[in-house]
């Protein structure tokens, strides 16, 4: 089995990297540059190649780094990753729009952060039955041994990944800071009562769907991102204790997601991350614009992690 | 992938998972032909389920115009159109079905409608197919004709919603075959609704997962039919539970209705899910149409029901609809009887084949007046 998913695997890595070379680029290539001032300058030239790894730089302060824009992120160079259509698991999308992101990461001793950066015409943030969200994730192996990865492949039984995911529509419930209502997705939809109006609130759960039962990406979110594990395709969960971060600006046809972790966490699902010790990371895209969503994303193979000192 | 075996087609066929019928299978009849599309099924299901937040959309029950009507827009042409052309004559079908037609990195053969496509869910309500020309007179099949296609999930014993979900949020219960999707476990990746040719699972925009039909489930599990069901003021529907051909049981008004007598049929049988919902098929429609709609025994479907008269069975089966809320596990005919049961044995109801004509005096002593409703 574990032999048969090892070709699987490199299967994938063969289709994914002819993939790649001929979509994505062509979509977004006339965009201009973004405006930001000290990413502009940054975006078109990332490190050429990722051989050397991802190095999280140790920056001063505290609590999670959130800002896309602040002042630490200039302390870093991006690092350019490519991405590859998932193609092992179905279903899947063969020609994923986005081919390559920017990725760098620092620390504070406290919270591991990555600045993940895009290209993505459309900002998609409205979801109804034919349109999908943006969204980025980072993969962390919950073990890793500098001998044997993890699938990067969402894991497998037995090595499990943290997977931590940003959704442009969670980040659109925090900038909404309320309820979402049906006018915020029809503008001009008119409605009687709804049960949540009429009956008491003990009585309204089972009127209220997956609110009701509080599936974690029916309510509105305090956090843009979920904080999940996976030991392979389909058993992606959310974790009981939802404490990773982050924050995602859409300016100018391109995407700036921060995604921070704790790095002291307990438990079987928490990644280890010691500062002065090695690990890896992998990223996904999912492009909504494309109707890319659950198994249908661009992601990348497992990228050396080194957490500075 | 597995193989299968699928009574509606007459053979094997690919699916996602391996043959697990369930204990029980949550069935549905619908008599196309005494349905005036009221909507009061559609009402029912609404104010029972889709009340809330992001549910404003959905119907899970609906009732459409065929040809011309669809919910959402185009839903049955569209995989009919990218299926291709399916041969449907003889007891085995020839053509692929939508799990055997997938296309390569995909589960299912399907599509994702178009927001808009559920704008219009009465679309083309009661359009006649032709216009009345000189001369023109009634026949049967009718020279214009519509009818009614009253739809609820399919419950189907090979869900496309399960096979494409790839989180198994999507599941069918073994104790009564009723599908469900896990609102805790659900992402909204929406590959159920892209994979159900029926389109029937729902795309919830507040809650941002997919719901869909619940078959009643609190109610079946109590022994009562589904909302949809009991509050058919029509009485063209019977809710109960179906074997397969083989197991059929003559005291089971479902099995002797769909196995036995053959009057009702499935919708659209060649996409390959064995759906649960049948239909007898609507008597004044050409026999080309509702071949494509129910596959090829729809001629003798009908020819049966016509002469329901004759077999005291099928009539008294066909009684039973609408005459007791509860789920109608076995039946019998006596002389003047049809006499439903429950699970344990115990008598539902009876219908009387004949009803009684009680005759009052046209002019009513007590209050001076003459009556003009006198039976």
């Amino acid at each position: 089995m574990k032999g048969m998913r090892k070709i699987l695997y490199l299967a994938a890595l063969g289709v994914g990297l002819s993939g790649c070379a001929s979509t994505g680029a062509e979509t977004d290539a006339a965009k201009p540059a973004p405006a930001t001032p000290h990413l502009a300058s940054q975006l078109p030239k990332p490190m050429p190649a990722p051989d050397g790894g991802l190095q999280a730089a140790r920056i001063s302060g505290k609590g999670a780094i959130l800002d896309p824009f602040a002042k630490e992120w200039s302390q870093v160079k991006p690092v350019k990753v490519a991405l590859q259509p998932q193609v092992v698991a179905t279903p899947n999308n063969p020609t994923p729009a986005v081919s390559e992101i920017n990725a760098r990461a620092v620390h504070n001793g406290q919270w591991l952060a990555v600045l993940l950066e895009w290209k993505d015409p459309t900002k998609s943030d409205r979801l109804v039955v034919d349109r999908f969200g943006d969204q980025a994730a980072i993969e962390l192996p919950v073990f890793y041994r500098a001998d044997s990865s993890p699938n990067p492949m969402m894991g497998a039984p037995g090595e499990r990944v943290n997977i931590i995911q940003w959704r442009a529509a969670f980040q659109a419930d925090l900038e909404r800071k309320r309820e979402m209502t049906i006018r915020d997705n029809y503008p001009n939809a008119a409605t009687d009562l709804y049960p949540d109006q009429v009956l008491k609130a003990m009585d309204i759960r089972s009127y209220m769907g997956a609110a009701g039962v509080d599936n974690p990406v029916a309510k509105h979110r305090d956090s843009p991102v979920l904080d999940q594990v996976a030991e392979g395709f389909g058993t992606l969960s959310t974790k009981l204790h939802q404490q990773a971060d982050g924050r995602g600006v859409w300016k100018n046809g391109v995407w700036y997601v921060v995604i921070a972790t704790p790095m002291h966490q307990e438990g079987a699902n928490a990644p280890q991350l010691i500062p002065g010790n090695n690990t890896v990371i992998s990223f996904a895209v999912w492009e909504g614009g494309s109707q890319e969503v659950g198994a249908r994303k661009a992601w990348s193979d497992w990228v050396p992690l080194k957490l500075v000192k | 992938m597995p193989k299968v075996y699928n009574w509606q087609i007459g053979r094997e066929m690919e699916y996602l998972y391996d043959e697990a019928r369930p204990k029980k299978q949550f069935a549905m009849v619908m008599d196309t032909n005494k349905c005036i599309a009221c909507q009061t099924c559609t009402v029912a299901c609404k104010t029972t389920w889709t009340s809330s937040r992001g549910q404003e959309y959905m119907f899970w029950n609906n009732v459409e115009t065929k040809p011309y009507g669809f919910y959402p827009l185009g839903w049955d042409v569209n995989i009919l159109d990218k299926l291709g052309v399916q041969d449907i004559d003889g007891s085995v079908y020839k053509g692929k079905t939508i799990f055997e037609a997938a296309p390569s990195g995909d589960r299912v053969l399907g599509y994702l409608p178009d927001d808009l496509d559920y704008a219009h869910p009465n679309i083309s309500e009661d359009d006649s197919v032709g216009s009345m020309t000189q001369g023109a007179f009634m026949q049967v099949p009718h020279m214009q004709w519509m009818h009614y296609l009253p739809r609820i999930c399919n419950h189907c014993t090979y869900p496309a919603c399960v096979g494409a979900c790839p989180r198994q949020s999507a599941y069918k219960r073994p104790e009564d075959g009723i599908v469900l999707i896990d609102q805790m476990r659900c992402r909204g990746y929406r590959e159920c609704v892209r994979g159900c040719p029926y389109k029937k699972p729902f795309f919830n925009s507040i809650t941002r997962v997919s719901e869909k039909c619940v078959g009643c489930y609190p109610a079946v599990e109590e022994g009562r039919q589904t909302q949809c069901s009991v509050t058919c003021i029509g009485k063209i529907r019977l809710q109960g539970f179906i074997t397969t051909p083989q197991q059929a049981r003559e005291d089971n008004p479902l099995d002797y209705i769909i196995h036995i007598a053959k009057v009702a049929r499935p919708l659209y049988p060649q996409l390959g899910l064995e759906p649960n919902v049948y239909y007898i098929p609507p008597v004044h429609v050409p026999p080309a149409y509702l071949k494509q709609l129910f596959g090829g025994d729809v001629g003798s479907a009908i020819a049966t029901y016509r002469k329901a008269a004759d077999d005291k069975k099928l009539l008294g089966a066909l009684l039973l609809f609408g005459a007791t809320p509860d789920i109608m596990h076995h039946f019998k005919v006596t002389d003047r009887f049809a006499i439903a049961y429950n699970e344990k044995g115990d008598e539902l109801v009876r219908v009387p084949f004949k009803e009684p004509i009680y005759l009052r005096p046209s002019f009513d002593e007590a209050y001076q007046t003459v009556r003009s409703n006198i039976t």
